[in-house]
């Protein structure tokens, strides 16, 4: 692996020599949110944030995304994103650079499904490490690391004026070499820096929770009245999916356009709303917030664990922090836990 | 990398009502474009569409054993389902698929099949009725159970009725409430098995209908002494891909649109939620 330093000051002409080849998204502050937008010329960067950014998973996986179109013939025109639309996705936390990994088994796997994959394969993730990791980060507890790698191709980690820049993949290397430049080796001291704020940063994660022998305890409590009680609070107001790096689910609807022209699309779902698996005969398998609220933590703690092996779930934190009536889901799985 | 949302087109090339009042069933014989077959398997479903009205996942109601042309049983009640009722024969709808596991019907061979039905629940099991009928000295006895709330609500009605009176098979039918005129049996499904007493020797059952009477046709067989591993069924779910990605149709860890929509009993019993 190759270890390199690029100076912060140097950051914003390293996006800027890329923003022609590649769509570069990076996070900007907007009213008190930090979101990822597609980089601009003169644009603020908050790689330092102080909160949270909001979800990056659209940039690879859109709310709303058009399969085909129709036309008043009804000659099908389909809307595969071409190999030339590159994107780089800067500043991604490595929690979130994870979630893409978990969801390339969902959306690789015997059916392919083209639309994420190929915006999966034309995308080069640069993440920052957590070195100081917010309050309802859980990543330690799922497999996660603040530091971690999985699903990136660089990771910058914060040495004050400079970032030590770690080189994970193909993609990573031809990226720096392209911009080779802005680049130059780390010293002996960058190195033992940056393993110390790794080390820090791993002690600095405030929430955790064992999970070990979860999905053996769930096979055993599906009927159990904890799921009532955790349940009592939630309003299925949906954010805790909205929110979710992780959260795949979706519908697919068709839109009537001018002229008789039309399109296809699929537009992110939730599983905590009653239409989400209401039969056209009435019958609801989940009928109320009980059973789906379950549902959820099952999918994610058993059901992709007994599929693909992994918890389907990254700790970010964020359905706990952005739930309206503090929903905690660390503190849930705690209770799920003593309900065995 | 094939894409498994676009859909062919195909032609409405017949409709015929099954069942009228407020839930009314029509079939539509279906062919697709180019004279393509499906290649289905006996239990596989496919996603029947109208272009800026939508799909529905829906089970294919004809047996590859007559691949001439596709068959699709739909009860109006939601957009897509409503708009395909008001299709005649002549217009164009769009077809994905096939989806799903499918009957393992080759593996049933020697064997006496009972198929067990409710209301709209015949339909996925008709490709085995035809199936059966197509390969009839492959099988043992062939007994087929269905019962719909009234009379009127008995999808295939003229055709069963028909295979009444084959002697290679037996066609038992009920409804749920008395009315003038019916000869049949009055009451519910999993009863009516009850009373039949299919014989678990050397026999396979599949049934389908509304979610409860599948819990008490299986509680019932498992009471004559069919095995779990004896019993299938095929659920229904609602879906929106058809490939496993959309989630909804999850049952524990299985999506009925992938995994199933048949399941063996001996599988169904262990997931949650079934």
């Amino acid at each position: 692996m190759d270890m390199l330093i690029l100076k912060k000051d140097a950051v914003n002409e390293f996006l800027a020599s890329l923003s022609g080849r590649y769509t570069v998204w990076a996070p900007v502050q907007k009213d008190s949110d930090t979101v990822f937008e597609p980089f601009g010329a003169g644009q603020h960067n908050v790689l330092d944030l102080t909160h949270q950014a909001k979800i990056i998973k659209h940039a690879i996986f859109p709310q709303t995304e058009q399969l085909f179109s129709f036309d008043q013939n009804d000659q099908i025109q389909e809307a595969i994103p071409g190999d030339r639309e590159q994107n780089i996705l800067f500043g991604i936390r490595p929690c979130d650079a994870r979630s893409f990994a978990l969801l390339d088994s969902v959306f690789a796997g015997d059916i392919p499904d083209p639309y994420y994959l190929v915006r999966r394969d034309t995308t080069i993730l640069i993440g920052v490490a957590c070195t100081e990791p917010f309050a309802n980060c859980f990543c330690t507890s799922v497999g996660g690391n603040p530091c971690g790698r999985d699903g990136l191709d660089l990771l910058c980690t914060d040495l004050g004026d400079r970032y030590l820049v770690a080189v994970f993949s193909e993609k990573g290397t031809e990226l720096v070499n392209k911009t080779a430049s802005l680049f130059t080796k780390p010293s002996a001291e960058d190195m033992k820096q940056g393993q110390e704020l790794s080390h820090r940063a791993e002690r600095a994660v405030k929430r955790h929770i064992d999970l070990s022998g979860i999905t053996d305890t769930l096979a055993r409590i599906f009927e159990h009245p904890v799921w009532k009680k955790i349940t009592l609070k939630c309003i299925g107001c949906g954010i805790c999916t909205y929110t979710c790096p992780t959260c795949y689910c979706f519908d697919i609807q068709d839109e009537s356009m001018a002229q008789k022209r039309g399109r296809r699309v699929r537009v992110w779902d939730s599983c905590m709303y009653k239409e989400y698996t209401l039969h056209a005969s009435g019958h609801n398998p989940r009928p109320t917030r009980v059973e789906r609220l379950r549902n959820r933590i099952y999918h994610k703690f058993k059901f992709h664990v007994d599929t693909y092996g992994v918890f389907g779930c990254v700790g970010c934190g964020r359905c706990i922090t952005l739930c309206p009536v503090n929903e905690d889901l660390v503190e849930n799985l705690i209770a799920v836990k003593g309900a065995a | 990398m094939t894409n498994p949302y676009l859909p062919e087109k195909a032609t409405i090339v017949e409709t015929r009502d099954e069942t009228n009042g407020a839930r009314p069933i029509k079939t539509f014989k279906v062919v697709l474009e180019h004279g393509r077959v499906l290649n289905q398997k006996p239990g596989q479903c496919a996603m029947v569409g109208i272009l800026r009205v939508g799909e529905s996942m829906i089970s294919i109601a004809s047996s590859p054993t007559r691949p001439e042309y596709l068959e699709f049983s739909i009860m109006k009640l939601g957009r897509v389902t409503s708009a395909l009722h008001n299709c005649e024969a002549g217009e164009t709808i769009t077809i994905r698929g096939p989806y799903g596991n499918g009957f393992p019907i080759e593996e049933w061979r020697d064997k006496n099949i009972v198929t067990i039905g409710g209301g709209i629940g015949q339909a996925p099991l008709r490709p085995i009725v035809q199936y059966v009928l197509d390969n009839r000295e492959d099988f043992g006895q062939f007994d087929i159970i269905y019962g719909a709330q009234t009379a009127n609500d008995l999808c295939y009605k003229a055709e069963l009725l028909a295979l009444q009176k084959r002697d290679d098979l037996k066609v038992h039918l009920s409804i749920d409430m008395a009315e003038p005129g019916w000869q049949g049996f009055v009451g519910f499904v999993p009863n009516n098995v009850l009373r039949i007493k299919p014989s678990p020797q050397n026999t396979i059952a599949i049934t389908c209908g509304p979610p409860i009477m599948i819990k008490y046709v299986i509680h019932n067989l498992l009471e004559l002494g069919f095995s779990e591993r004896q019993i299938f069924t095929t659920l229904e779910n609602r879906m929106k891909c058809g490939i496993g990605k959309c989630g909804r149709c999850n049952v524990g860890n299985l999506y009925v649109c992938k995994d199933g929509p048949v399941f063996n009993y001996a599988t169904l019993k262990d997931l949650p939620e079934f």
